[in-house]
């Protein structure tokens, strides 16, 4: 399957892991640029106007949602791909909600990161397996609230999740749900606008307790 | 006009020149007040280009402003009686708020300030109280002044106690971070090192590393207060990950209290991550538990090597016995997906229990 080149920005403040990252990602991918701060970022981000933001979720001048918050109201078009070795359900939860489009561990391998940055940058939510058991912990069933559209995981997300949280793919999700891949990536989508607008209580509540420990 | 005073005090307050000047004026005309603050005032204030005025300066201006104050009570009508005692007060309370501007010792001048406020009180007392009402006065009087001047000096103590404190856990929590990098990441550093060619053995180091670094960094992703399934999990995918030299990504949501039979799936977990550390070829294997109160679920997924399980010989004990059997004794399922070249799924399932 033939890719568009995609045009990526890499934030991070670790030198050692953005070479790392630069060797290697596949050849449809093309790093324009780099940045070590929230500083250097939001400016060149806005120059250089890439497809994805590669985006180190602890930066030493503030977070990945920081460079988020300032980039997106003049770039709607750029999307955010954050990254981290954090395990802290609040940093993570915390930069979809500023408007991520997907989580990944930095272990992850280089070839799942350019299909992550591929599926990124045509629209779709990645999710690694970790942030789906965040997010099902988060909408754990609870009362109905004032927008239960928002508010709750229909049945189907709730499988997805649960599948992508024991380690599976979305093309191994489509096929074991006899669902087309493209139905699997609406399904995530749903689940990431929900995670982003949701005011639910358990959420805010779950942050909360979570940010307390 | 004559020194520059009256603008250097309007400026220093932010006002116009004028409004000072004529202030000065009138104030001239109580008693002479007003000359005598003219002189405070420019004993206090520093010269053009200078940064402060010397401290005998200082005092002599602070001396003199409180005798013009004195004057323009006086000036006013007020009786003799009240003014010196005022005056006395009125000092004290000067000293003990700039005894560090004056360069005195901090102790010294609120010891000389809560003298000077005392002998006002006392004096006024004196003066202006006959009988038995003194005797009930006199100590309350005494105890408000002394509160005014060693209040603000006790209130700072106390904060300059608690800035030491945390200056003081600051340290320790650097030290206990020095230790604890040196006992762990350091020491690991120089094994990898030591043996930088055996691949195998550095991941497996590295790994143990950072579960460790992260057990101690994200404390609340541990909620396993020990003795929980959630960390009897995270513990024997740790064992599987130590033994085989894999990675073991626990995924989890929610948790369950470790009883017998939740310990049976446990056991069966740690078998089924152990088969797929040995035969399924892959360096990753994905464990994702889903407990709550009434059911609990646990799979262990490899993308490697996969197998039939129907051709399984009586051999794989393994299965037969410490995962399929494990589980049916305790009332749950065991359930294995494969399929030689699709990687292989066990799924442990624990309903609720039926007593």
């Amino acid at each position: 399957m033939s890719r568009p080149l995609r045009r990526v920005l890499l934030v991070d403040d670790h030198d050692l892991f953005r070479a790392g990252v630069r060797s290697e990602l596949g050849p449809t991918v093309e790093i324009v640029g780099e940045a070590g701060s929230v500083a250097e970022a939001v400016p060149l981000i806005k120059e250089l106007d890439p497809d994805v933001v590669l985006l180190d979720v602890h930066l030493p001048d503030g977070g990945g949602q920081a460079v988020i918050v300032q980039v997106a109201p003049e770039r709607p078009g750029v999307k955010f791909l954050a990254l981290s070795v954090s395990d802290a359900a609040e940093d993570v939860i915390g930069v979809i909600r500023a408007g991520a489009r997907g989580y990944v561990t930095k272990t992850i391998s280089g070839a799942e990161l350019t299909e992550a940055i591929h599926r990124i940058a045509d629209g779709d939510a990645v999710f690694s397996p970790r942030l789906a058991g965040f997010v099902l912990d988060a909408f754990r069933s609870g009362e109905a609230t004032s927008d239960p559209e928002l508010d709750q995981l229909t049945a189907r997300e709730r499988e997805v999740l649960q599948l992508i949280a024991r380690g599976y793919r979305y093309k191994e999700i489509a096929a074991r749900l006899h669902l087309s891949a493209r139905t699997v990536e609406s399904h995530v989508s749903s689940v990431l606008r929900k995670l982003q607008l949701s005011n639910r209580n358990e959420l805010t509540r779950w942050a909360a307790q979570r940010r307390l420990i | 006009m004559l020194a520059g005073v009256c603008s250097g005090v309007a400026k220093a307050l932010g006002v116009d020149a004028t409004l000072v000047r004529l202030t000065t004026a009138l104030l001239a005309f109580a008693s002479g007040a007003g000359i005598v603050a003219y002189f405070g005032a420019w004993s206090l204030l520093p010269e053009p280009g200078e940064q402060a005025p010397s401290r005998r300066r200082r005092m002599a201006g602070v001396v003199l402003l409180v005798w013009s104050v004195v004057l323009a009570l006086r000036g006013v009508g007020l009786a003799g009686g009240l003014v010196g005692p005022l005056a006395l007060v009125g000092a004290g309370l000067v000293l003990a708020a700039g005894a560090v501007s004056f360069g005195l010792g901090e102790r010294r001048a609120r010891l000389a300030a809560a003298i000077l406020v005392v002998a006002g009180v006392v004096v006024f007392l004196g003066e202006n109280t006959r009988g038995s009402a003194t005797t009930l006065l006199a100590p309350g009087a005494v105890a408000v002044a002394l509160l005014l001047v060693l209040g603000p000096w006790a209130f700072r103590l106390a904060r300059e106690r608690d800035a030491e404190r945390a200056a003081r856990i600051r340290t320790q929590e650097r030290e206990e971070l020095a230790a604890r990098v040196h006992d762990s990441v350091l020491q690991t550093l120089a094994l990898i090192q030591r043996e930088p060619n055996d691949a195998r053995r550095v991941a497996t180091l590295a790994r143990r590393q950072e579960r460790e670094l992260r057990a101690w960094l994200y404390p609340d992703r541990e909620p396993a207060a020990e003795g929980t399934l959630a960390d009897a999990v995270d513990t024997a995918a740790a064992e599987i990950e130590e033994l085989h030299g894999v990675r073991v990504e626990v995924v989890r949501t929610g948790d369950a209290p470790l009883d017998e039979r939740t310990r049976a799936l446990v056991l069966a977990a740690r078998e089924a991550m152990a088969n797929a550390s040995k035969h399924s070829g892959v360096a990753e294997v994905s464990v994702f538990l889903d407990a709550d109160a009434k059911h609990v679920a646990l799979y262990v997924r490899d993308r490697g090597s996969g197998f039939d399980p129907e051709a399984v010989a009586g051999d794989r004990r393994g299965i037969t016995e410490s995962i399929r059997g494990r589980m049916e004794r305790v009332g749950g399922t065991a359930r294995i997906v494969s399929s030689p070249g699709e990687g292989t799924e066990v799924e442990l399932m624990l309903p609720e229990a039926a007593s």
